[in-house]
This record gives C-alpha cells, structure tokens and sequence, in this order.
C-alpha cells in the first residue's frame, strides 16, 4: 500500500512537473517573408497549420510528432492531441481536399528550409537563435 | 459460383495490392511522384446464431471489412495534379479496383476544381468511409452510412475556400454521375444515377466545425422483380398503379453536422434526411450523436444512432369483387407495399481507440443494434424466431502509410 501511494505521487509530481515546464514552454512563430509588417494571430496560425486559407499567402512547414516543440504547438496553439491530427490529415488527404504541411526532421533542417523558401512559417521553441534573414511574426508564451 | 469467384477476385485484388504497396513503400519515387496509402484488418463477431448483420456471423471473422488501398498522386504542373487511388476488399459487397482517378487544377490558393472519378461526399465521413484511421469508430454508425449505396461518382467538382474574421468558410459544389451496381438492403441491383448534384458548406472556427449538405440526382434503378408485375398492371390500364411501382424518379439528400473538440474530449453529430419522388424507395430519417474522451494515447467513446425509413402512399387502382383475376391483381400490389424492405433500427456503440504509432491505431468496439420487428436493418435474418437484437464485437488494426 505504501509502495503504491509512493508510486502515485511519485507519477503525479512528475505528471505536474511534465504540465508546468509545457506551459513555461513559449514559442515564436517565424517566416521567412519580405513583409515585416504582417500581423498574424493566434487563430490565423491555428487555420494555417490545418490547412486553413488566411489572408496572407504563406505555407506552413512542421516538425516530426515525437518533437516536444510541436507536441507543445499542438497544445497551445491547435487544441487537439496528435493522435487527432493525424487523423484529420488522414481524413483530408484521402478525401483528396488538403495535403499536410511538408515535415521536417529537426529544428536545423527546419531553419534550414526557411531561409531558402520565402513565404515559408513555421514554429519554434523560443530558445531557438532565429536566423536575421527570418522575421518573428508571433511569440506564445 | 458467383460469389465463389467474386471471393477469390477480392483475395487476388488485395494480396496483389499488398505487394504493390510493399514494392512502393520501398523504392524511392521522385519528388513529383508520391506514394501513400491505408489499410484496415477488422475481426467481427456476432453474438447471435439466428441472423448476420453486415455480412458477420457467429463466426469470427476478418473477410467484411478489412482492405488496403494505394494512392499515387502525381504533379504533372505547380497547380496541375493526376490522383490514383486503387482499393482491394475483403468484403465481398465492395467491388475492387480503381475507386479515384482524377486532375486536381487550383487556380489560386483558395479553389480548386477535380475532374474525373471521386468518392460521392454525401455526408462528413461518406468520401473516407474506407479510411478507419480517419475516424474514432471502427463501423461508422450505420444508421447514417448505410443508407447512401453508391461511393464514387464520375464529374466535376469546384471548391472554394476563403476566411471571415477567423471563420474558414469552405464551399464545395458537384456534377457527375454513376452507372454500376450497388446493393441495396443485401440485394445487388443495377443503378443508372444521372445528373448527380451536391452542394456542401463547412464553416471552422478553432475546434469548432459546422457542415451542411444538399444533393439530388435522377435514379434509374433496376428492380427486375417488379417489373414484370408492373408491365401486367400497365397493360390491364392501371396505369397509375404499375408507374407507383417505378423505383425511378428524383433522390434528394439533406445533411447538417456539427462537432467540437478539443484537448479532453470530443461530441460529434449529424441528422440526415434522404426523400425518394419514388413510392417503392423509402424516405429515411437518420442521426447519430457521439462524444469521447481523449486520454492520450487513447480515446473512449459511445454513440448512439437512430434511423426510421417509410414509403409514400400506395395507388391501388384496382377494383375488388368483380373477378379473382382483380382481386389477386390487387392483393400482388398490397402485397408488394407490405413486404418493401423497412428499416427501423437504432444502436449503441462504445469503443476504445489506441493510438500505438503516429500512423498505427488499435480499436476494440462493441454495438448493440436493435430493430423492430419486420425491419430489415442491415440484419439477413436466418430464423423468423430472431428477436432484433444482436451485439455486434470488433477489434481493427488502422495503418496509414
């Protein structure tokens, strides 16, 4: 009984240990773009990740779903868990509607891409050092 | 014999299908060329001995509903695409073969046009009605998605795509047509759907999402039995009797669905209503309510569906008592009105979904369907003592690739 209590509070203090350091993860949504003065919300980045037209022609770029900026993008900023990403994916590729967004191995590649395609967005962890030829369009704490 | 051959026809198609993705998996293809696909093994069982329902028995089985499917999509242009998608069934009630081919012109980011053979979208799920990774279930609720027989149409359709202060507001509108056959209440009959129209509408905010639907097409559908009790009727001059036997005539589907989700959990709905001008093709009625709860990697759900079909009134020209001739005339034409297929059902359906892998879920669901006497309900009834209720288990490997 006392290994078990031990146990439980050992998961819940990491389960809250876990929530905390998620919710003190900020991110900065970045673009490569000649427009600096583009303004994008919350909803906007929200729409344009899952396949959403927004007002500005941009095309968003992603990282792989064990990645813990995008595990934190999910929380924050879609709303929805992994799983039910990728079956909304599932469900608008093969009803031939909208393609995910192009995926990337890690953060390097990521920034890697950005600087070589204009008009291309995508997300970061906010410890990232964002390249000068990138603009930040949006920071979410 | 038929079916026999029809068996082994599905047996070639998906192991042939299963090597080809497995051939495709592993070699490269150039950037223009790109290859995806999924699949699905589901086990059924049926816990009753006195009916089937959707082709499962007491029989554990893995032959309904299990497939795979391949899709190449290849860009010809930068807005100019050539889609192929080739499906192999195990179930021997879906025909093999190319479900999808067709160009896909966007000439701006917010519209797009396709051309060619595309899956029909009745309602949300009826063009991924295949794709079980797509969706929490593991058999869509049947009260809904069993009533729409044919799943590809060959036309056009122009989407438009555009955002109102944070709304994304999509609108999608078809023209086309279908030849083939489907089945209908466990029957295969011919179907000669022309001039195939739909309209959608689906408004997103955050997790929010709204969707409503409206198609019509002129039906031209085969019913072999009745038509030679019609063509009698016809040529004894009741005529308005033998054209109330026509099964041909305008179908027309209404569709409204809503859903939110978000983080912890999910409900999702949808009310259908598909009108037949036909007097021998039902009017159905139908909705399913569904809420889970995500606890991830896993998701808990129950849904609940509900579905009722009637006919117009018969027109019974005939007169009684003046010749058995007439009167057995009359008493065929009740009769057919009496033994039209009726379905009454609802079901209550509770599942637990798995996701293992980022592309890789495992279900397990349990159905409880219950109808009323004299309805049909996806059930094939093998003794008349069989009291409408049966508990339907599954278990499905879901893989998109």
């Amino acid at each position: 009984m006392k290994y078990l209590s031990g146990l439980l509070l050992f998961t819940l203090s990491t389960l809250a240990f876990q929530l905390t350091a998620k919710q003190n993860y900020a991110l900065v949504i970045v673009a490569n773009t000649q427009n600096e003065d583009i303004s994008i919300t919350r909803r906007d980045v929200r729409n344009l990740f899952m396949g959403g037209v927004i007002k500005h022609e941009l095309h968003a770029v992603i990282l792989p779903p064990e990645n813990e900026t995008r595990v934190v993008f999910n929380t924050k900023v879609v709303g929805l868990t992994e799983s039910r990403i990728q079956s909304y994916w599932a469900q608008m590729r093969f009803s031939g509607r909208k393609k995910e967004p192009r995926e990337m191995v890690n953060e390097e590649q990521l920034i890697e891409y950005l600087k070589m395609n204009e008009g291309s967005i995508a997300y970061l962890s906010a410890q990232s050092t964002i390249p000068s030829e990138l603009t930040v369009l949006l920071t979410i704490e | 014999m038929k079916i026999l051959l029809l068996k082994y026809i599905n047996t070639f198609s998906f192991l042939t299908l299963l090597l080809f993705s497995h051939s495709a998996l592993c070699n490269p293809v150039n950037e223009k060329l790109e290859f995806s696909g999924f699949a699905r093994v589901v086990l059924g069982y049926l816990d009753e001995s006195d009916a089937t329902y959707l082709g499962y028995d007491d029989n554990l089985s893995l032959s309904q509903q299990s497939l795979i499917a391949i899709q190449a999509d290849y860009q010809i242009l930068d807005n100019l695409s050539l889609t192929g998608q080739v499906i192999g069934h195990s179930g021997k009630e879906r025909d093999s073969g190319v479900e999808w081919l067709y160009l896909t012109y966007n000439p701006n980011r917010f519209s797009q046009i396709k051309v060619g053979r595309q899956r029909t979208p009745f309602f949300n799920y009826s063009d991924v009605i295949d794709v079980g990774f797509s969706y929490p279930w593991i058999t869509l609720p049947q009260q809904v998605y069993s009533s729409v027989f044919f799943s590809t149409f060959d036309g056009i359709l122009a989407g438009y795509e555009w955002n109102v202060n944070g709304v994304v507001i999509n609108a999608e509108a078809f023209w086309g047509s279908f030849n083939g056959d489907v089945v209908a209440s466990g029957n295969e009959v011919d179907a000669n759907i022309n001039d195939l129209q739909g309209a959608i509408l689906s408004l997103t905010y955050d997790n929010f999402n709204f969707r409503t639907a409206y198609h019509r097409t002129d039906a031209f559908i085969g019913l072999d039995n009745l038509d030679e009790f019609r063509n009698i009727l016809d040529f004894s001059g009741f005529t308005q009797s033998a054209e109330s036997l026509s099964a041909d005539g305008e179908i027309e589907f209404f569709q409204i669905g809503a859903s939110y989700e978000n983080l912890d959990y999910f409900v999702r709905t949808e009310i259908t209503n598909i009108k037949a001008e036909s007097l021998v093709v039902p009017t159905i009625d139908s909705f399913f309510i569904a809420a889970g709860y995500n606890f991830f990697p896993y998701t808990s759900y129950i849904s609940y569906g509900k579905t009722n079909s009637s006919y117009g009134d018969p027109i019974n020209e005939i007169p009684l008592g003046i010749n058995d001739q007439l009167n057995a005339l009359s008493f065929g034409y009740d009769l057919v009105f009496s033994q039209l297929p009726y379905d009454s059902s609802e079901s209550i359906t509770i599942g637990t979904r798995w996701d293992w892998k980022s592309n890789i879920a495992i279900k397990v669901e349990a159905t409880w369907i219950q109808t009323e006497q004299g309805s049909t309900a996806n059930f094939a009834v093998l003794n008349p003592e069989f009291d409408r209720k049966a508990p339907l288990y599954q278990l499905a490997l879901e893989w998109v690739f």
